[in-house]
């Protein structure tokens, strides 16, 4: 299984340098622009079909472990990236997101998590794919909408003004946003079915409170006409918290008494 | 252009106000803390809660309206103060994230200022009611006079307010309690986590059956000069079937057969038997660089005692499987007559006279012997209140995609 997946991340991450190589240079020769997204777009397939046959290897979604979530988000990533460069005409933003996407196959690679085939009770449950495909899929949005800040904030230390960049980082975080929401709500629903309490302040969820409570004071602050290019800043650090909670939270003293440590003891 | 600074509480107030007047009733929250010697906050139960949080929203509504146009108001209920409470509430909670949270008996000064309960001390308390009040004021605006395109903030800041007030309101009449049941028994008494007197409950339980299944057995390899339980090469749980291989430094081992459930028979060789008292058993093939060899081993149980196969001063041993899933069979009476038979399960709760049951754990010791189920029972009057603010919350998001589909429509 592990050597599947080295296999199928190296091909990707391969993918997507070479897709990265010729996009940069179809600036000058226009005719490499099919083969460079073709190429891109087939790093994120081959993750995607890896996925699909890890899945029914497995029985079940693979959604469990940091590393299972990892592979999501490596399939993920570039796919907003194109789809911003479809919409918004804004093209740095993919090379981003198929970097942060090889990134985050090199940690699978290279900590080949110990997989656990098994799943406890308390996680058999039809709450289990809406609560963690919303998380991830927010968690996408809002990694792009801190990028695109990042690089927006780097725009501005070199004083060029860039508007589109802005809105896109606004947006994205809008929509992730929305995601988050989702994804506290269907899990505190979940909580109550299987643990019987909506919400217990486990660390995750003060922590995902904390990552939500982060882009609602970004929300009201943009709401309240605060300069944009100062929220840049912020866009760009908010994604820290969430990276707390994605994984940070397993190391903190608090969690002890998690219910989403997942370790076997 | 000059710009002009504003002096600090020279109208419109703004950030500086905000920062300060929040951090100054973080403080109080702190010193009533210290004051109460760090006992946190009672919250009365059913009817004076329900009245309190109706008194309270009535005086935020008024407040909103009829003070609406007053520069203090005004503040009470803007963007400025609210960015500062959430703040506040993040810090707060951000103390509740990293220290961990439950009860002390030492008296160091992170317990009398309440950070090891930071979510029912009193600067927790004040913030999420000033919060509620400056959220609530500025509801009221879009409130009233109410209109068409404000729906969607309505619904959001509504749900948020609905949820979360009942939610802090409501917490005292949270009911939960742990009934331990032996097989072939009733009871009628639940503790609470903290306390050792039980407390009668308005119902009984009647256990018929507890069973447990697991998931197929893993292979391991036990060092006993050290005491460790050694991984294999490729670092992944290996469950136990026939076919499944396994390497570790030096050693190979294959599983020739697997019988899930059997006992021992003659001449060593296990026969399978009935689910209820079999054991797993596996016939596997070990070659190491001294010998090849062949041997069964089990998990054991209560009964009987585990078998693992020796060589180069390792042992290959087979450990129960992680549970799959357990359940209870209950029947559950009141006595007004009120029954219920049901399969309790994990995920898969009971409702019975408004209380919900849960499947909570068993004798772990004993595994799938577990002649001892554990169900928790609970009462929430108020849960349907906070669902009520959750659904609201969750309409204003899919409004939120429709409109901004439709916006960008426009747009085009």
């Amino acid at each position: 299984m592990i050597v599947n997946f080295n296999t199928a991340a190296e091909l990707a991450i391969a993918c997507w340098a070479t897709g990265s190589l010729l996009s940069f240079f179809s600036g000058r020769t226009p005719a490499l622009k099919i083969p460079a997204f073709a190429l891109s777009f087939a790093g994120s397939a081959i993750m995607a079909g890896f996925i699909a046959f890890y899945w029914s290897a497995l029985d079940r979604p693979p959604l469990r472990t940091l590393g299972e979530t990892r592979l999501w988000y490596a399939t993920l990533i570039p796919l907003v990236g194109f789809l911003v460069e479809y919409r918004w005409k804004i093209g740095w933003l993919k090379y981003y997101c198929m970097a942060l996407a090889a990134f985050f196959l090199a940690i699978n690679i290279l900590h080949p998590e110990v997989f656990d085939k098994t799943l406890m009770p308390a996680l058999q449950s039809p709450w289990f794919v809406p609560h963690v495909v919303v998380y991830l899929v927010g968690y996408v949005l809002l990694a792009t909408s801190s990028i695109t800040a990042l690089h927006n904030v780097y725009m501005q230390l070199r004083s060029k003004g860039n508007h589109t960049g802005e809105s896109v980082s606004h947006y994205l975080a809008l929509l992730g946003f929305v995601l988050l929401t989702f994804g506290l709500i269907f899990g505190a629903l979940w909580a109550k079915e299987a643990w019987g309490h909506y919400w217990t302040w486990d660390p995750k969820e003060t922590w995902a409170f904390l990552s939500w409570l982060a882009y609602l004071g970004y929300l009201h602050a943009f709401r309240y006409k605060i300069d944009q290019s100062k929220l840049q800043w912020y866009l760009a650090l908010a994604f820290l918290v969430l990276l707390v909670c994605w994984f940070g939270v397993n190391y903190l003293p608090s969690a002890q008494n998690s219910v989403h440590t997942y370790t076997q003891s | 252009m000059v710009v002009v600074r504003r002096r600090l509480f020279q109208a419109p107030w703004e950030f500086r106000e905000s920062a300060l007047f929040t951090a100054l009733a973080v403080v109080a929250g702190f010193v009533i803390q210290i004051a109460s010697s760090g006992s946190g906050i009672a919250m009365p139960h059913l009817p004076f809660n329900a009245i309190a949080l109706s008194l309270f929203a009535a005086i935020v509504l008024c407040t909103g309206l009829v003070l609406r146009n007053t520069p203090l108001v005004k503040w009470l209920g803007g963007i400025p103060l609210g960015l500062c409470l959430i703040l506040a509430i993040a810090l707060l909670s951000l103390i509740g994230g990293v220290i961990p949270q439950q009860a002390s008996a030492k008296s160091s000064l992170p317990v009398l200022l309440g950070l090891n309960q930071i979510f029912s001390s009193w600067p927790f308390a004040g913030a999420v009611l000033l919060f509620l009040a400056n959220l609530g004021i500025s509801l009221s605006w879009k409130l009233i006079p109410v209109k068409p395109q404000n729906i969607q903030f309505i619904l959001f800041h509504a749900g948020f307010w609905i949820a979360l007030s009942c939610a802090v309101f409501g917490s005292s009449d949270l009911q939960r309690l742990v009934v331990p049941i032996n097989v072939g028994k009733a009871n009628n008494l639940g503790y609470t986590m903290d306390s050792d007197t039980p407390q009668q409950l308005p119902f009984s339980i009647f256990l018929h059956d507890f069973s447990l299944e697991e998931y197929p057995p893993q292979l391991l390899l036990y060092d006993p000069h050290n005491d460790k339980l050694l991984m294999n090469k490729s670092q992944a749980i290996l469950e136990v079937r026939k076919g499944t291989t396994a390497t570790w430094q030096g050693i190979e081992v294959l599983v020739l057969e697997y019988l899930p459930s059997a006992l021992p028979g003659n001449n060593g060789i296990p026969q399978p038997a009935d689910r209820a008292k079999g054991i797993p058993f596996a016939k596997v093939r070990i070659n190491s660089a001294s010998a090849q060899r062949e041997a069964w081993i089990s998990t054991g149980s209560p009964l009987l005692k585990p078998d693992a196969a020796q060589m180069d001063g390792f042992y290959l041993i087979m450990v129960p499987g992680t549970p799959k899933s357990f359940r209870s069979a209950v029947t559950v009476q009141d006595e007004k007559g009120h029954e219920t038979i049901a399969n309790l399960e994990v995920n898969h709760p009971v409702n019975f006279i408004g209380w919900k049951l849960y499947q909570m754990g068993y004798d772990e010791k004993a595994g799938r012997w577990s002649k001892l189920s554990l169900i928790e029972v609970i009462h929430d009057p108020w849960l349907p209140a906070v669902y009520l603010g959750f659904f609201m919350i969750m309409a204003a998001n899919i409004l939120f995609f429709w409109n901004g589909i439709k916006r960008t429509e426009v747009k085009k």
